[in-house]
């Protein structure tokens, strides 16, 4: 797991090179220390946010690997090693609702195990803040329901929050699926690159126009109204119900903090 | 810091002290109240900066640092006023609410940068904890800073730099 354990630093220390150039170009309030921060987290392996995030791992296991123990153990003690090890946040409380006890190394990360074919293993990470956590919705969309009314959800979301969530944003969309599913589809979309499109050309041109759409909003870096207000959208699609719509939104900071690790034989 | 002059959108380099504390020990400290009928931190003459620090790396007085979203802690706003803190430091837009206290108390908001949490640490001189220490990163520190740089997000007239 030393693989995953380094890209896990990686992705705390260091800005993704395509997100770096939108952050080049920027030239509004707080431009200079965001520009010394990137550099210094890089130089100095600290860690680019003090929100070093809770860790979701969506993991994509060959039928015909037989690991040694659960997967989730073994991301959980490479989580723990590596928020142990580096002066990062422990972030994470025992229970949510009556105590809310600090716990030691950020564990337990949140782990998605799926399965294909073959001998490999994919993780795919997110090092997810809670700030931008706590912009994730889900809509029951009624099934008649439209193009725009969907991309109308995510104008409004982001048009009445987007300033707390430290923007640029990234916007993940599940659509279809049952509730659960569309809400995991909608964080694995935020793992995508930068500047891919889904390859099903009318998924495509929606994240194209809502990217547009979400760009004239102007709350643009730090929600001072300066600079992109979006950085991407993504889309992942199932399919659903005949009674159901679901839609559900993640949304991520400019700093978009993921990682991909492929094990293969 | 001469808050009652500033507006909103002016630019600050703060020096000097300020304690950090965010949801849990504050919603601790409104429980102790209820409780005791006093609380175990002097809040009198204080600027609140909502934060969690990470870990301190070797050298540091403090870990990585930076502003959390304000507007969690909106509701908690009165009770700090009434006890005397001067002004609160964050990230983001808050509620309604926010601007009406700032104004009802002459207080004032900052916003500092948010995601710059490697470039701040390095404004922060000295650190100690106040209060609660098994809270962790939720605990309530006293640090002293130098040159934090802050907007003025809400004036004491209540403009907002946030529905200009």
């Amino acid at each position: 797991m030393t693989r995953f354990s380094e890209a896990l630093v990686r992705a705390n220390t260091e800005l993704d090179p395509s997100i770096r150039e939108h952050l080049e170009r920027y030239q509004g309030p707080f431009a200079d220390i965001l520009k010394e921060n990137e550099r210094i987290a890089r130089e100095k392996r600290l860690p680019l946010c003090q929100d070093t995030g809770l860790v979701e791992c969506f993991c994509t296991l060959g039928q015909s690997v037989a690991l040694e123990e659960p997967l989730q153990r073994t991301l959980e003690a490479a989580v723990a090693n590596t928020y142990g090890a580096f002066p990062f946040r422990d972030s994470t409380v025992a229970e949510p609702l009556f105590r809310r006890t600090p716990l030691k190394d950020n564990v337990p990360p949140v782990v998605h195990l799926f399965q294909t074919e073959g001998k490999m293993l994919e993780i795919r990470f997110l090092v997810k803040g809670g700030g931008s956590e706590n912009l994730s919705r889900y809509y029951a969309l009624e099934p008649s329901a439209g193009v725009e009314e969907v991309e109308n959800k995510v104008i409004e979301l982001v048009g009445d929050n987007g300033a707390m969530s430290c923007p640029p944003l990234h916007i993940g969309i599940g659509i279809g699926g049952f509730s659960e599913k569309a809400m995991l589809n909608a964080k694995l979309a935020l793992t995508y690159p930068l500047g891919t499109r889904h390859k099903h050309p009318d998924y495509a041109q929606l994240e194209e126009r809502l990217l547009r759409k979400l760009n004239t909003l102007t709350i643009g870096f730090q929600g001072l109204g300066v600079g992109p207000t979006a950085l991407s959208v993504h889309t992942v699609y199932e399919p659903t119900h005949i009674a159901t719509l679901p839609l559900a939104i993640a949304v991520d900071c400019y700093l978009n903090r993921k990682g991909v690790v492929r094990f293969e034989d | 810091m001469r808050i009652e002059t500033l507006k909103a959108g002016e630019t600050v380099l703060y020096s000097g002290p300020l304690c950090i504390m965010r949801d849990a020990a504050q919603k601790r400290l409104i429980q102790e109240m209820e409780r005791t009928g006093k609380i175990s931190v002097d809040l009198e003459g204080r600027i609140v900066f909502y934060a969690g620090p990470a870990k301190a790396p070797p050298g540091y007085p403090i870990g990585a640092i930076g502003p959390t979203t304000s507007s969690r802690m909106d509701k908690m706003l009165e009770f700090l006023y009434r006890r005397g803190v001067l002004a609160t430091i964050g990230k983001g837009k808050r509620t309604p609410l926010a601007t009406e206290l700032c104004v009802r108390y002459r207080r004032a908001y900052f916003v500092a940068p948010s995601g710059a949490a490697a470039a701040l640490t390095s404004k922060i001189v000295k650190a100690s904890c106040l209060a609660y220490p098994d809270l962790a990163t939720e605990a309530v520190y006293a640090v002293e800073v130098t040159n934090l740089p802050l907007i003025t997000a809400i004036d004491v007239t209540g403009t907002d730099i946030f529905s200009l």
